[in-house]
């Protein structure tokens, strides 16, 4: 699987990612290092506990991530995320948890078999 | 050349892990993870710093408080602050301009785009410093010229005299820590640092009245006669009508108000017994006040071809007693206070 296959099967923009970031080793290591990133943990745990103000610095903070890594699906469902919870609409941000989650996997499946397609 | 270096001051650690990516071959980079941090990073060693770039939303204390802390501390005249975040909102990067922040670079983060808005920022900046430092040594070189030239006058006015060059900077630094020492009494005269040295340069010209005063007069040995005596007291009016009569722009520069009233009143007497126009108490300028008691202290404390110098408690004792006129009770409060200053005058 090259890299190239890996952004489409989750969802990104790898011709972006790589204008910006110029190597596609940078690129890889990266999406590696999004395999560990603990945002989305944070987010899901915060909206459990109902702690809206740290679940809001952690969507944003995955939506930045995003945004670099050029995670097209993900940075759009985290904007939702995002403003709903900066308008203090907890019910719109719940509702946008599925939709969150399932691109986000989508995601974190696609990199892990990528990984494994390179034997890593 | 050593490498400038970056504070990158951000919550994820995804993101502080790609900015030093893209930067860490041309640059030294230290990393914070929120606004508490930064702050206790640049507290102890801000100077070391070209440039932060600073994360909006962090937890613990986020980046518009980080940056108006720099901002109330004006760390930021040495280094840089640069915004990255991805909330664009303009609001907030409105907010963080007004607060001091020079620029913001927002996500995606773009390599070639981030490098070039660092480096020119840097460049900048430096160029500015360099431009200060400039300026500041032209203004010193510019300063020490204008003393000289004033010095040289002083200097000739005193070698007529007969005296000792040295007594125009005695003068001049008795009068500067009078003053000193009397702000710290009292705001009734409401002198600033800059007014005070401008005093203290202005004392040099004190006496420019007795390149009037003929030869004869002026080093005549032994006592003066009455009359001669009222020749020598001209020497301050004449002082001030010769600042008087040069061209009505340099009239007005505050080296030359303050010159002029130091020359025409530096003979004044606080109890209205001196001359040229008997006025008393405040109504005689502050500078010529100190002025006056800066020339007598020093002409007790030094020794002259018809007497021996005094021992500074024997020239404060002197003065008190009022041997050589009534003085402002303050100014002589300060006088005794600055004894171990004028030690080393």
């Amino acid at each position: 699987m090259t890299l190239k296959e890996c952004y489409e099967g989750l969802g990104g923009d790898f011709d972006s990612v790589l204008l910006r970031l110029n190597r596609e080793q940078l690129v890889e290591k990266f999406i590696y290092k999004f395999l560990d990133d603990k945002s989305f943990c944070l987010f899901k745990t915060s909206m459990e506990n109902m702690d809206y103000a740290e679940a809001l610095r952690a969507v944003h903070t995955l939506k930045g991530i995003c945004q670099n890594l050029s995670f097209t699906n993900l940075y759009e469902s985290s904007s939702i995320t995002t403003l709903a919870l900066k308008e203090n609409d907890y019910q719109k941000a719940a509702e946008s948890m599925p939709q969150l989650s399932e691109d986000y996997h989508r995601i974190i499946n696609a990199i892990q078999m990528y990984q494994s397609s390179k034997g890593e | 050349m050593k490498k400038q270096k970056i504070l990158i001051v951000d919550d994820s650690e995804m993101n502080r892990a790609l900015l030093i990516e893209i930067l860490e071959n041309q640059y030294d980079i230290e990393e914070a993870e929120n606004g508490k941090e930064a702050i206790k990073i640049l507290s102890r060693k801000r100077n070391e710093f070209s440039l932060v770039l600073l994360d909006i939303i962090m937890p613990e204390m986020d980046g518009l408080e980080v940056l108006s802390h720099i901002n109330k501390y004006r760390w930021n005249e040495k280094f840089a602050v640069i915004m990255i975040s991805a909330d664009d909102s303009p609001e907030k990067m409105q907010l963080a301009y007004k607060m001091g922040a020079f620029d913001y670079i927002s996500r995606p983060f773009d390599s070639v785009i981030v490098r070039r808005r660092i480096s020119n920022t840097m460049l900048l900046y430096e160029r500015q410093h360099q431009l200060e430092d400039t300026i500041a040594k032209q203004f010193r070189e510019q300063e020490k010229n204008n003393k000289l030239m004033i010095a040289i006058l002083s200097h000739i006015v005193e070698f007529r005299n007969g005296e000792s060059g040295a007594h125009v900077l005695h003068v001049n630094t008795i009068t500067e820590l009078l003053l000193r020492q009397l702000m710290l009494h009292t705001d009734k005269y409401s002198l600033s640092k800059s007014d005070i040295s401008l005093i203290s340069l202005a004392s040099s010209l004190h006496d420019i009245g007795k390149i009037a005063i003929s030869d004869y007069i002026l080093n005549k040995p032994g006592r003066l006669t009455n009359e001669e005596f009222e020749v020598i007291k001209t020497h301050s009016a004449i002082g001030a009508d010769m600042l008087s009569k040069l061209p009505t722009d340099q009239q007005d520069m505050p080296l030359v108000k303050a010159a002029t009233e130091i020359c025409r009143w530096h003979h004044e007497r606080y109890d209205g017994k001196g001359y040229p126009d008997g006025l008393k108490e405040d109504e005689i300028p502050i500078s010529a006040q100190a002025v006056s008691l800066a020339d007598v202290y020093d002409a007790l404390t030094s020794e002259r071809c018809y007497k021996k110098a005094y021992a500074h408690n024997e020239a404060i004792k002197m003065i008190i007693e009022g041997e050589c006129g009534a003085f402002n009770p303050l100014l002589v409060q300060c006088l005794e206070e600055i004894a171990d200053l004028l030690k080393n005058v």
